[in-house]
């Protein structure tokens, strides 16, 4: 039973990493922008729940839709502003100079969010209880928040691969000039991308908000969390990412249990360090 | 025209000059230059909530001083610059204020981590510094001794809540820490105390932050079953352990953590988990000390909100600096920090008293309880809003 309940623990944690990471997986995977202020979308959102909630009294979760359609605005306008113009200058270097853009984006949003919220951290008192089930505990906040990453996971997928706009997207992705010969508006598709995955990340702040405490600050930490989690599961891979985080997960939570807090906590980056040294190829687009 | 040669001429000017002298302003203590106090403190950065009461307290604590004559029969003047939060920018603007500013005196920054940064340079240029903000006892060494403690060491964090536990029956302890200097001061200093008091510790870690999940941890202290689980944690870490104790089905007697509880966000981000749960406070607005209600009633007055103890540590910091430099009758800064480390001072937040180091061991950490949304002071007995409730309950 013990060991059934660190699993379920572990894939719990799984499901909040494929939330965080599968957005910043998107942008990268299909403009090849390191999105350096992922991590400030997700606060920004999350600190925006906290202090909807907190002022209405309303579910924290009815903000969602919301939060999802003004990001996606957001991230469509900031896109042709701030990332399209450096697309002009071939994809190499356009990496790097968004690399530094988005830095810049990053450091503002924070400054943003400290002024508008002041840097203590907050918290949504929402789902704090756990479900119980063959005599395991489920998180419910972890379960809600599982769900709806399976559901983006899957709703991803489904788009990519079943739709024309999805398979433009991937198109693009894979060789800009031969989506270019198919009559694909590479711009439009890029922004696109951007919004979706800016939508995305703010979506995983309205989540991330009701599990754990969020301030300004601890944005950085959770672009470097995604970023390491999408290097384990492939650059652009969807399903390799999914899978990624749900095995961190787990791995975490039995070094939690077994070993402390401590190991717990470097445990990815030491992952990290071993799949690179081992599998140098899998920092590259899958 | 030498006038020592016309006695008479002179003795006339003289006698012109003293009605005249009526007219002209006494040599008072506006006419004497300021003593300037020199400090950092975080306006901007993670630090800025917490360090904006500390500096209130101070400014008051200046403006109270100034109102009744100020030093020395000279006004005192604040000098602040912003550390963004740095212990590397303090570390500038401190060597500034020093070297460039000249200051009479300094005044610590905000948090253990900025303070540990400028710590070196204090000892370097031998400012006597009062440290309102550091509770990190590791500072305070042989080595540093122009640091002065002017808050309760995190040695002393949750002191009192084993030995109340204790007497109300609990055998067993599980002991969480955060990776800090400060945290883990509190950490070792509660597993060697419930090692004296015969208590025994079932399970112990200590993580580090960001943490995302404590599912594995909280899982790990259920199975162990403690009746007191001490936390020595931060804001973000103290909401984490108690949610994921909840998620995890787990009430333990009795649940204490230091910083994070006794701050206003804590209670709405967790709700009703918050309910019977234990913090720790070294001020505390029914403190009987002198002048305590009046410290509220200006510090209100001034900023239009409720000091907290980081207002009452500031506050305190530069009453005890000024004790030492009115009793000195100085601004020699080796006078001053000799004063300080061989005599006590009562503040608004108790007797401030440190060793031969520095290290504070006159102020105390009192027990505060969470009940029904409301922090009440339940130990020392003596000074007791309520009494001590158990067991916890988790909801």
């Amino acid at each position: 039973m013990l060991a059934l309940q660190i699993l379920v623990n572990g894939l719990l944690l799984g499901g909040l990493y494929v939330l965080i990471a599968q957005s910043l997986n998107l942008i990268f995977g299909v403009m090849g922008v390191v999105n350096l202020a992922h991590g400030a979308f997700i606060v920004v959102a999350g600190l925006f729940t906290y202090w909807f909630a907190s002022s209405t009294g309303i579910n924290p979760l009815a903000v969602l839709p919301f939060v999802f359609i003004v990001m996606a605005l957001v991230g469509a306008g900031l896109q042709p502003l701030l990332i399209e113009p450096l697309m002009k200058m071939g994809r190499s270097k356009a990496e790097l100079l968004s690399l530094m853009v988005t830095f810049g984006l990053d450091y503002v949003l924070v400054e943003l969010a400290l002024q508008v919220w002041g840097s203590s951290f907050v918290s949504v008192p929402y789902l704090q209880s756990s479900w119980k089930l063959a005599g395991l505990d489920f998180s419910q906040a972890l379960v809600v928040t599982g769900m709806f990453a399976a559901l983006v996971s899957a709703l991803l997928y489904w788009w990519l691969n079943r739709t024309d706009s999805g398979k433009s997207l991937l198109a693009a992705s894979q060789s800009e000039t031969g989506a270019i010969c198919c009559g694909i508006d590479v711009k439009r598709v890029r922004m696109l991308a951007f919004a979706l995955g800016v939508a995305l990340a703010a979506a995983a702040g309205v989540l991330v908000i009701i599990v754990e405490a969020l301030a300004p600050q601890t944005a950085d930490d959770l672009t470097l969390l995604a970023f390491v989690i999408i290097a384990l599961g492939g650059l652009g891979s969807y399903v390799g990412v999914a899978v990624a985080a749900l095995l961190l997960g787990v791995a975490q939570s039995i070094t939690g249990y077994f070993v402390g807090g401590n190991a717990e906590y470097v445990l990815p980056y030491v992952l990290l360090i071993l799949v690179m040294v081992a599998l140098p190829g899998r920092f590259r687009r899958a | 025209m030498p006038i020592h040669k016309y006695p008479r001429l002179a003795l006339f000017a003289g006698l012109l000059a003293l009605p005249c002298a009526a007219f002209l302003p006494a040599p008072t203590a506006e006419a004497a230059p300021p003593i300037v106090i020199g400090g950092t403190i975080s306006e901007t950065g993670p630090l800025a909530v917490d360090a904006d009461y500390q500096i209130k307290g101070v400014k008051l604590a200046v403006a109270d001083a100034n109102a009744a004559g100020g030093w020395l029969g000279r006004k005192l003047e604040l000098k602040l610059y912003d550390d963004k939060s740095s212990a590397g920018v303090a570390d500038r603007l401190y060597e500034r204020l020093i070297t460039d500013d000249k200051v009479d005196l300094l005044i610590g920054p905000y948090s253990s981590g900025v303070t540990t940064g400028i710590a070196p340079l204090i000892n370097k240029y031998q400012m006597a510094t009062m440290e309102p903000g550091a509770s990190d006892p590791s500072i305070y060494h042989s080595g540093n001794k122009w640091n002065i403690q002017g808050t309760a060491s995190s040695l002393q964090y949750l002191d009192q809540l084993l030995p109340a536990a204790k007497d109300r029956g609990a055998k067993t302890v599980a002991l969480l820490g955060l990776e800090s200097a400060f945290t883990l001061a509190c950490y070792h200093a509660r597993e060697a105390q419930a090692k004296e008091l015969g208590m025994k510790i079932v399970y112990q870690t200590t993580y580090s932050l960001p943490q995302p999940d404590f599912s594995s941890i909280a899982l790990a202290v259920k199975n162990a079953n403690p009746d007191v689980v001490v936390a020595c944690t931060y804001y973000p870490d103290a909401v984490g352990i108690t949610r994921s104790l909840h998620e995890q089905g787990f009430a333990p007697k009795f649940l204490g953590e230091t910083v994070g509880p006794v701050e206003a966000p804590f209670t709405k981000a967790v709700g009703p988990l918050a309910n019977r749960l234990v913090t720790n406070t070294g001020w505390w607005s029914n403190f009987k000390t002198p002048d305590n209600q009046g410290f509220i009633e200006r510090y209100k007055a001034m900023f239009h909100q409720d000091p907290d103890y980081h207002a009452a540590t500031g506050y305190a910091a530069i009453q005890v600096l000024g004790a030492a430099v009115k009793a000195t009758n100085s601004l020699d800064q080796a006078k001053i920090r000799d004063w300080l480390l061989s005599h006590t001072v009562d503040t608004i937040q108790g007797t401030f008293k440190v060793n031969e180091n520095g290290l504070s061991l006159g102020y105390v950490q009192d027990l505060l309880q969470i009940q029904d949304g409301v922090l009440k002071l339940v130990y020392p007995t003596a000074n007791a809003e309520a009494t001590l409730q158990f067991p916890y309950t988790g909801s």
